[in-house]
């Protein structure tokens, strides 16, 4: 077991900020490592600097204990180190056998050897157990397929380092074991593997090595056997809250939002929630377990089936106006692209939703008002109204977006990833902007991929897992262990069979 | 810090310039006459225009204004004719023929409004289908020739170009009124912000609650409505419509909306811009008319030169954002 | 069928032979004659267009074993693609085609002569000589030598003529240099010439224009009864109707009405009739419906409309 590829002191910052701090990681030949920590930890900037994708700011990358050479991944892959990444990395209008042989075409005099590609290709898929045809163009596939396609695509390139992240988060039960059957293949054959995913069991079955990762640092390092799943999420976790929260202390009221057995373009399924007068209900779970769309589904962003009731009301809601006309609000997780026109000034932003209600012509005492109120009310620091809304920080840009959100008056609010990509201090003021929203006597939804987020603000938790509600938790039950249980599908195998 | 945005003020400074040059360079430039014709003559081009800075400003684009209002101009010509049995020749069938021309531009625009949002095909490709539509049926309406108007309808209806308060003409107060209109709506309404916040990213209207199909159905109807009001004027000038009517008006009205300072890709529409892109145009055609400058055969360059002149300031601003 | 007495040759042909072509057809294969043509984007085109299409009907019936594939072209390439499909999937026997261009169709043309078919070209010569059996033309040149001659011979002494030309091509070229030519060493004076592209509104802007330039015009000379119509229309708004006369060109119905009604305003007119294409398509059928071969070239010269002869020329059931 020699060490083929590792990593020494590296760190890494995009601009001012340091998401890695000296980690230090080996990979050796016919073992399998598994990568594991919550989102944001550093898995993926981690596999990017290993494949050459990225360059480490500071500290190396050693290959056979020499400095790589390679300055990017088809380099690297050149020199045996592939990586098989969570966006698919095919051409879709090529067929699967192009799309394998892309940039090492086999070829006869001047043109392609088709025949000699595809019976390649059949070789690899069937090593695979899939029953993909080489000549499928790779748009006609289902996502399992692609995904099975980018592992053959590895495969062929006769990889020493494969590297993958969330290889089977796309796959089906029996697809799933086709791929555990060839990691074991390539492990036997001498292959370093790394892999990352949320699936602690998958981590058991496969890992020799496992390395869990908390904000950018290396905090568990076990061998095979040394860890139980309960235990690796526990070190995913261990982080204590701080104040930064507000007390929750406004009093639950009467239902005010009733959701039952929505369907999202088969995204969200059969779920159903009720939501009451001064509460806030935190929705929790990985990345693609279906959060935003069941908030885009209830708000008419996305169809969707299914019974929608509002103070004991059944509504209809088709579209974000119909959401709007019936007091409910969507704060949207993407501010850049949906959430404000960047090239736009402020009070244009802030009135954007709301012009609907004021008539035909735009009264600019009244904008004017408006905006001078919120700057005041919601703490947006601006040098002008005037400027563009692009220019602003993100914690001003996501505090105006607030302002735009509450000037439909709504009751009910749905506000998906409150904090992303903001500092701790406008983090806090909108913490408590959302507690004070509860104190009002409205009805909040924070749906949140920081649990610390979702637990500090969460009357009540709901946590989705592959489009499903998992679990429910309240209280004192509200623990990030609960949470990534639920999120991670642990609690069934604790519950009597 | 100060310094002249030449990007908003280049083509009002660019018109004066012309103006200026005119008046030097041929003392019968300046002849009331000689401004009223440019004036009526930018009326129509103009009126399309404005709509077309709606359409611009929400994203998209409309390349069927030319034809369509050839056509328009031919279904009023045909309509009016054939009231003058009924109605006679009076006013009366020239308001129902003003009628047919609006009601006709509604439902012309409603038609590639409706194949953009609800068919949900590219503009470009719906309004270049449209384009070839339109000017195939007014061919064959008029069988390959000209549709003219009853001679008797024609002299009461030939005011309405050339009549006016004085130097003034109908042309020109509509164009004006329209100008203004444009710009408020543009300014100070709902849909004018509407239409710039879709243009701008109509992923964030949606998001806002903002109809935005509607919204850009509405700029192609409300396009629609003003290439019939400006085949209104039209009709009375020389009384017929043919194949050749209208001809590469989508592109000088496309053009005119550029120069004004209201970017193609759409986010921010400048009405009194379009207004100024239009009499730069026309004032271009009339200097080189009335001098001899430089050889018929460059005019086109000439024009082209102001277009491209005009998107470089546009760009230049960007940059040093 | 007045204006045919242009043509008295192919005519005369058309008359002996109709009795020949009617024995001829009943046990005579089917001919197919292919017709190419620019389509109807401006009067004079559209006027060609109504006559190709009346000739092709008329002659259809007249003689049934005839077959006609008429295809109009917006531009060049299209009008290649049409002559190239006659041929390969129309199977025709002879071509009649008015070239858009002359360079561009040269080829084409010659590979349907190459096929061994019959061709006539009609009004715009191709660059190389020799390829068509029979060249049925009118005279650009006669065209506008006819309009400089009446002004040269009527207009006052000193008087002061303004030009609208079409769009800068040969044809408009050697129309104007013709009219230059007639007007040489006399003393008229040529005030300005422009491009107005046969376009009623391009001509109104452009005359609206030349009225606010010259205080004095004498004579318009627009080079198209399309853009005559926009002249006069720019005279009439600056109220200088009793100060100048227009003479256009090519017969618009319109215009010879008034001639006829001695308007003094249009004094006269000169032909350039779009029935030219009946002439070719005619004569090419006669070229398979009669023995007699119908080869060479004709020219049908330009002549002067005037308020004697201008009845002969008017067609109110053209849209031209």
């Amino acid at each position: 077991m020699t060490v083929v590829l590792a990593l020494e002191k590296v760190t890494k910052s995009f601009g001012p900020v340091e998401v890695l701090h000296g980690v230090d990681l080996a990979l050796h030949t016919g073992e399998v490592h598994a990568l594991i920590g919550e989102n944001g930890a550093g898995k993926s900037t981690i596999m990017k600097i290993l494949g050459g994708y990225l360059a480490p700011t500071t500290g190396r990358v050693l290959l056979d204990g020499a400095p790589v050479t390679y300055h990017s991944g088809p380099e690297g892959e050149a020199q045996g180190v592939v990586v098989i990444h969570q966006e698919f990395n095919l051409a879709a209008d090529l067929t699967v056998a192009g799309n394998i042989f892309l940039g090492r075409e086999i070829t006869r005099g001047l043109g392609l050897d088709h025949a000699a590609m595809r019976a390649a290709t059949a070789e690899l898929l069937a090593r695979l157990d899939t029953s993909i045809r080489p000549e499928a163009l790779i748009r006609d596939l289902s996502v399992p397929d692609r995904q099975m396609v980018e592992i053959a695509k590895a495969l062929s390139r006769k990889a020493r380092v494969l590297i993958m992240d969330e290889p089977s988060a796309a796959l089906t039960h029996r697809e799933v074991e086709a791929l555990y059957a060839q990691v074991d293949r390539l492990r036997a054959e001498g292959v370093a593997l790394m892999f990352c995913s949320h699936r602690l069991d998958e981590v058991s079955r496969l890992a020799d090595r496992i390395t869990v990762l908390r904000d950018g640092s290396v905090v568990q390092r076990s061998l095979r056997g040394e860890m139980t799943e309960d235990g690796m999420a526990a070190a995913m976790v261990g982080r204590e809250l701080t104040d930064i929260f507000p007390p929750k202390d406004t009093t639950t009221g009467e239902t005010l939002l009733e959701v039952r057995g929505l369907n999202v373009q088969n995204l969200v399924k059969d779920v159903s929630l009720t939501l009451h007068k001064g509460e806030v209900l935190g929705i929790a779970g990985l990345v693609g377990s279906g959060r935003t769309e069941l908030a885009e589904g209830i708000v008419g962003l996305r169809p969707a089936t299914g019974e929608i009731r509002i103070g004991g009301r059944q509504v209809q809601i088709r579209s974000p106006r119909d959401a709007r006309a019936a007091g409910l609000a969507y704060l949207t997780e993407d501010r850049k692209e949906a959430g404000l026109l960047l090239d736009k000034n402020l009070p244009v932003n802030l009135t954007l939703s709301a012009l609907d209600m004021w008539g035909f012509r735009i009264d600019p005492k009244r904008e004017k008002a408006e905006m001078t109120r919120a700057r005041k009310e919601f703490d947006i620091r601006a040098a002008s109204d005037e400027m563009r809304t692009g220019a602003l920080s993100g914690g001003n840009q996501q505090k105006l977006l607030l302002a735009k959100t509450m000037l439909t008056g709504p009751e009910i609010v749905i506000i998906d990833e409150p904090t992303r990509g903001i500092d701790i201090g406008t983090k806090q003021q909108i913490y408590h902007f959302v507690r004070a929203l509860a104190r009002q006597g409205k009805a909040v939804i924070v749906i949140s991929s920081e649990l610390p987020e979702v637990i500090g603000l969460s009357d009540r938790v709901l946590v989705m897992r592959m489009g499903r509600i998992a679990g429910e938790v309240e209280g004192a039950a509200i623990t990030e262990e609960n949470i990534v249980r639920l999120a991670m599908g642990l609690d069934r195998e604790e519950e009597p069979a | 810090m100060k310094r002249i945005d030449l990007h908003v003020w280049g083509p009002l400074i660019a018109l004066i310039g012309l103006f200026i040059l005119g008046a030097l360079l041929n003392p019968a430039f300046l002849a009331p006459a000689n401004l009223s014709n440019v004036l009526a003559r930018s009326a129509f081009i103009g009126l399309i225009a404005i709509g077309m800075t709606f359409v611009i400003t929400q994203g998209g684009l409309d390349l069927s204004v030319g034809s369509m209002a050839a056509f328009l101009a031919g279904i009023t010509i045909m309509a009016m004719n054939a009231l003058v049995p009924i109605v006679g020749e009076s006013w009366g069938t020239i308001l129902l023929g003003m009628g047919v021309a609006l009601l006709g531009g509604i439902a012309a625009g409603y038609v590639n409004g409706a194949l953009i949002t609800k068919a949900r095909i590219e503009a470009f490709i719906v309004t270049l289908g449209t384009m070839g539509i339109f000017r195939s049926l007014v061919t064959w309406l008029a069988d390959g020739g000209t549709l003219s108007l009853d001679s008797g309808l024609r002299s009461i209806y030939r005011p309405v170009y050339f009549g006016g308060l004085g130097w003034l003409t109908w042309p020109i107060i509509v164009f004006a009124i329209a100008a203004v209109l444009g710009e408020w709506t543009m300014r100070h309404t709902r849909f004018g912000r509407h239409v710039e916040a879709i243009g701008s990213n109509d992923r964030v209207a949606r998001y806002s609650a903002v109809d935005v199909e509607r919204v850009r159905l509405a700029t192609y109807v409300l396009l629609g409505v003003l290439v019939g009001v400006a085949t209104i004027l039209y009709v009375p000038r020389l009384g017929s419509a043919s194949g050749s009517t209208g001809v590469l008006w989508e592109l000088e009205a496309i053009a005119a909306v550029i120069i004004g300072g209201t970017a193609l890709k759409g986010g921010r529409g400048r009405v009194w811009g379009t207004v100024v892109g239009v009499l730069i145009l026309s004032m271009i055609d009339n200097i080189l008319n009335l001098t001899d400058l430089v050889s018929p055969y460059l005019n086109g360059a000439i024009q082209g030169v102001i277009i491209v002149l005009a998107v470089v300031l546009q760009r230049e601003k960007r940059t040093a954002e | 069928m007045k204006r045919r007495n242009l043509m008295k040759l192919p005519l005369a042909a058309a008359a002996l032979s109709l009795t020949i072509g009617a024995g001829f057809a009943q046990d005579a294969e089917k001919v197919v004659i292919g017709v190419s043509i620019p389509s109807a984007t401006h009067g004079f085109m559209g006027g060609l267009n109504w006559h190709a299409q009346d000739t092709i009907k008329r002659l259809g019936e007249t003689y049934p074993n005839l077959e006609f594939v008429l295809a109009t072209a917006p531009d060049v390439g299209k009008q290649v693609s049409d002559i190239e499909d006659m041929l390969a999937t129309r199977n025709i026997d002879g071509l009649v085609v008015l070239p858009f261009e002359s360079e561009p169709l040269t080829d084409p043309v010659k590979q349907v002569k190459a096929a061994g078919k019959f061709v006539t070209v009609v009004d715009r010569g191709l660059s190389e000589e020799g390829i068509e059996d029979l060249y049925v033309a009118g005279d650009n040149a006669a065209f506008g030598r006819v309009a400089g001659e009446y002004f040269r011979d009527n207009l006052k002494a000193g008087g002061k003529i303004v030009v609208l030309r079409g769009i800068p091509t040969t044809l408009d070229n050697e129309r104007v240099e013709a009219f230059q030519a007639a007007l040489e060493g006399s003393d008229k004076q040529i005030l300005d010439m422009q491009y107005a592209n046969w376009n009623r509104d391009d001509a109104f802007n452009v005359m609206q224009d030349y009225l606010a330039k010259y205080p004095e015009i004498d004579a318009v000379w627009a080079a198209d009864d399309d853009m005559a119509v926009g002249v006069l229309e720019a005279i009439a708004q600056a109220g200088r109707e009793d100060q100048m006369v227009v003479v256009g060109g090519a017969g618009m119905k319109d215009i010879i009405k008034r001639i006829m009604d001695k308007d003094p305003q249009l004094p006269v007119n000169v032909t350039y009739p779009p029935a030219l294409i009946s002439s070719a398509i005619e004569m090419t059928a006669l070229n398979f419906v009669s023995n007699a071969p119908m080869t060479g070239r004709y020219i049908i010269s330009s002549q002067l409309i005037t308020p004697e002869n201008a009845e002969s020329f008017y067609f109110p059931d053209s849209p031209f």
